[in-house]
């Protein structure tokens, strides 16, 4: 065991070292393409396109030098007014004022700090592409100036046209998949992590008003765990019911969805097809509306609470002291009753998809693992615990981790079933717009929609982060032994 | 006793077992079916509101169904409106996803390039973070370019990032043989022709879940289009926006039926794919992962 877990280590730290010594390969080509290229390479440091030129790769020249120009182009009109502002975020305060010319009200020339940041953020992300790019390039006019001297084949812009569609097929292929997530996943996130160093809520609303930076108070405002805090009360709360949601949600639904399937398929259960069917129904009602439907069906004055009253389950349950009313039953309104019964409503929504995938693996189950078994003379929970629970682990293990992760965000269950039912009693955590039943995600965007309280949800967003990127680490440590993704090829 | 009278005479005990099984069977069943009746008969119901003293309606009557389909100018119902906006977005979303999603499985399982490795650890490091996180931003962004509250805003949102959910059908080109690949190479074929005439040929399970996966989201997701869609004006929204909008505090008793029908409706459509999806889904994991 530690012999593998030093190799292991051994591994992981020879891949830091090879990203490094290849991000100093990469330096060290540039260079050299500096030392060692002739006059026509050298000018390809000014001239993106001169090397190629050069060689009679006019087209590629041109294009490599338009793209230069277009960010020579960007540095005076977007990067530097943009950078220069990202220290303060802005200082000039949006006015208006009357003009006695047109006789209108005109704005002044004011600062926008949420376009200042997001501004700076794409100008920090051109300017490295744009080095690493510069980089490249150098490198690449020097191998071109080495193919002519060898005197070989100098590819034309046919060729490369050719290539595209062959051995470097992968840029085409993620070419527009990664500007999408560049621009629409990767620069947003960065610009939301730094909000949560930012003030910016509802008192600082762009354009009226400006934000800045105020470095780590909004994560001490957070981890305050004073009790007159109200957003490190809650957060404390609203923490530990997420974890406790995400691994009960994930297992109940893992566990009863395998037994259920088990407990249809078995040869002594007649008409397979039709006990299925039943439980395929409700996975026809998409989910937001079964788990609407659902939320009026508990409600506090809906068709369940009638029922309880009238065969008179509802009056015992007061009298024994379960509800503070003797008029309903706060199913989705009370913090007792509405987590268990948000775990329950997500196993009714669950169990269905996690059946069918459970059928699906059962079925696959090699036959004669089971019936060696049962030669051998092991009962039916023997052989759940011994063969069918380890085969379905090696199967779904790793989905596994993705659902907790998965449940950690799932908004749908929690956001449809207490949104506009469910009103906290407490008053810190109403104070922090969270509830007893708020996993941090639907807190985070009930302090966008309600609160427009950007800074905190920022934060809050940053350790959903940590909180998974936790869990997704250990889980796969301790799972996954090696790359196995080639072995079958 | 042997074995063949056991068989033919089946004993008491094995008898009471059969039926109790079979007992729990019809009660778990009646558990799941039970709301699902109640939102058919609420779509059925003479009654506006959600009926809080009967289960089964009074009368029946298909005036819901009517008012879902020929809403007139009605400020809160604009039920077709709605269908064809989810549609159109279903649509490109489902064009655009699908595209991202293949080209980037097939990138990252049958080619090698230096940068394959620190692109699929970026991904899951960016899979890890909230979903809305980033379209938090995303919304302001949108906003400067006039595409709030737009359709064309909408598939952006949806299909914009799309690339990163390429870790399925990864999986599923992972099982197709390496030397299909090979014996096209020794015949003259580029990794396009791989691509286009050999690999996704051989991937259809996976690339019907992709498509139908995309095609189903904004069916499906409440969260981005209530960040995209916030001017409130009905004809704007997609179904799971305006059905939301229907059974809040002000709307429930008047539109609960209404409500239901929708529900009834869109659950006809996406049932069938979802079960065509379903079939192929649990062939692409299980067909790649008991391999794997």
């Amino acid at each position: 065991m530690s012999m593998m877990q030093q190799t292991k280590a051994r591994g992981r730290s020879s891949g830091l070292t090879r990203a490094f010594s290849s991000v100093g390969e990469f330096f060290a080509g540039t260079a050299e393409a500096f030392r060692k290229g002739d006059i026509w390479t050298r000018l390809s440091a000014l001239v993106c396109g001169a090397g190629f030129m050069a060689r009679g790769q006019i087209v590629k020249g041109i294009l490599k030098t338009l793209v230069e120009a277009l960010v020579i182009y960007l540095i005076p009109s977007f990067i530097v007014p943009n950078l220069s502002k990202f220290g303060t975020l802005g200082t000039v305060v949006a006015q208006k004022s009357f003009d006695p010319v047109t006789r209108k009200n005109v704005w002044n020339d004011y600062d926008n700090s949420f376009l200042i940041l997001l501004f700076s953020v794409m100008s920090l992300v051109l300017i490295i592409v744009a080095v690493v790019l510069w980089m490249k390039n150098m490198r690449a006019a020097y191998q071109v100036q080495r193919t002519q001297e060898r005197g070989k084949h100098v590819n034309s812009f046919r060729d490369d046209l050719d290539d595209l569609l062959g051995k470097r097929f992968h840029i085409t292929l993620l070419s527009l998949p990664t500007l999408g997530v560049v621009l629409l996943i990767i620069i947003p996130l960065i610009v939301m992590i730094l909000i949560a160093f930012t003030n910016y809520d509802h008192d600082h609303l762009p354009p009226n008003a400006l934000f800045t930076w105020v470095g780590l108070k909004n994560f001490r405002n957070l981890f305050n765990m004073s009790p007159e805090s109200s957003f490190g009360y809650s957060f404390a709360k609203v923490l530990s019911w997420t974890l406790v949601w995400a691994v009960m949600a994930t297992f109940t639904c893992f566990i009863l969805g395998i037994l259920m399937a088990m407990f249809i398929n078995n040869r002594n259960t007649m008409g397979k097809r039709f006990w299925r069917t039943c439980f395929m129904v409700t996975m026809a009602v998409p989910q937001f509306v079964s788990l609407l439907l659902v939320r009026n069906f508990f409600a506090n004055q809906g068709i369940v609470n009638t029922l309880c009253k009238n065969i008179g389950l509802t009056d015992w349950l007061f009298n024994i002291g379960a509800i503070p009313t003797a008029n309903y039953i706060p199913f989705l309104t009370n913090p007792a009753w509405a987590r268990p019964m948000i775990l329950l409503i997500n196993i009714w929504v669950g169990i269905p998809y996690q059946m069918l995938i459970a059928t699906g693996i059962l079925m696959n189950i090699p036959a004669d693992l089971t019936e060696a078994a049962r030669i051998d003379g092991a009962n039916a929970w023997q052989s759940f615990w011994h063969i069918t629970m380890p085969y379905i682990m090696f199967v779904m293990g790793p989905s596994l981790v993705n659902s907790v992760v998965g449940n950690i965000n799932n908004f749908n269950v929690i956001y449809l079933l207490s949104h506009d039912v469910y009103v906290t009693q407490n008053q810190l955590m109403a104070n922090a717009n969270a509830s007893e039943v708020d996993l941090l995600i639907t807190w985070l965007f009930g302090l966008t929609q309600d609160r427009q309280n950007y800074k905190m949800a920022s934060v809050i967003g940053i350790l959903v982060f940590v909180v998974c990127a936790i869990i997704t680490l250990v889980a796969f440590n301790r799972m996954i032994k090696g790359d196995k993704e080639e072995s079958f090829q | 006793m042997t074995r063949a009278e056991h068989v033919n005479k089946p004993s008491r005990k094995k008898i009471v077992r059969l039926t109790i099984r079979h007992v729990v069977l019809a009660l778990f069943a009646a558990f799941w079916l039970i709301p699902i009746l109640w939102l058919v008969l609420n779509a059925f119901s003479v009654d506006k509101g959600p009926n809080l003293s009967h289960f089964f309606p009074q009368a029946f009557t298909l005036d819901h169904f009517r008012n879902i389909l020929l809403p007139g100018g009605d400020s809160v119902n604009q039920f077709p409106r709605w269908f064809m906006n989810t549609l159109i977005v279903g649509c490109f979303n489902c064009l655009i996803s699908s595209a991202f999603v293949l080209m980037v499985a097939y990138a990252m399982s049958c080619m090698r390039f230096k940068a394959r490795k620190p692109m699929m650890n970026v991904a899951i490091i960016l899979n890890l973070f909230p979903g809305f996180l980033s379209m938090i931003a995303v919304y302001f962004i949108l906003k400067e370019f006039g595409l709030t509250n737009s359709l064309t805003g909408l598939v952006i949102v949806y299909s914009a990032g799309s690339g990163l959910g390429y870790l399925i059908a990864k999986g599923f080109f992972d099982t197709i043989s390496k030397s299909l690949r090979e014996a096209a190479w020794i015949e003259g074929a580029n990794e396009f022709t791989v691509f286009w005439k050999i690999i996704l040929p051989l991937a259809k399970p996976i690339i019907v879940y992709t498509v139908i996966n995309a095609f189903l989201a904004p069916w499906m997701d409440f969260v981005m289009a209530s960040l995209m869609l916030n001017s409130g004006v009905s004809a704007q929204k997609t179904v799971a926006l305006g059905l939301f909008a229907m059974v809040d505090k002000v709307n429930r008793n008047n539109y609960f039926g209404e409500f239901c029908a929708g529900g009834v409706i869109v659950s006809i459509p996406i049932s069938i794919l979802f079960v065509i999806m379903q079939k192929f889904y649990v062939e692409g994991i299980t067909g790649g992962s008991v391999k794997g």
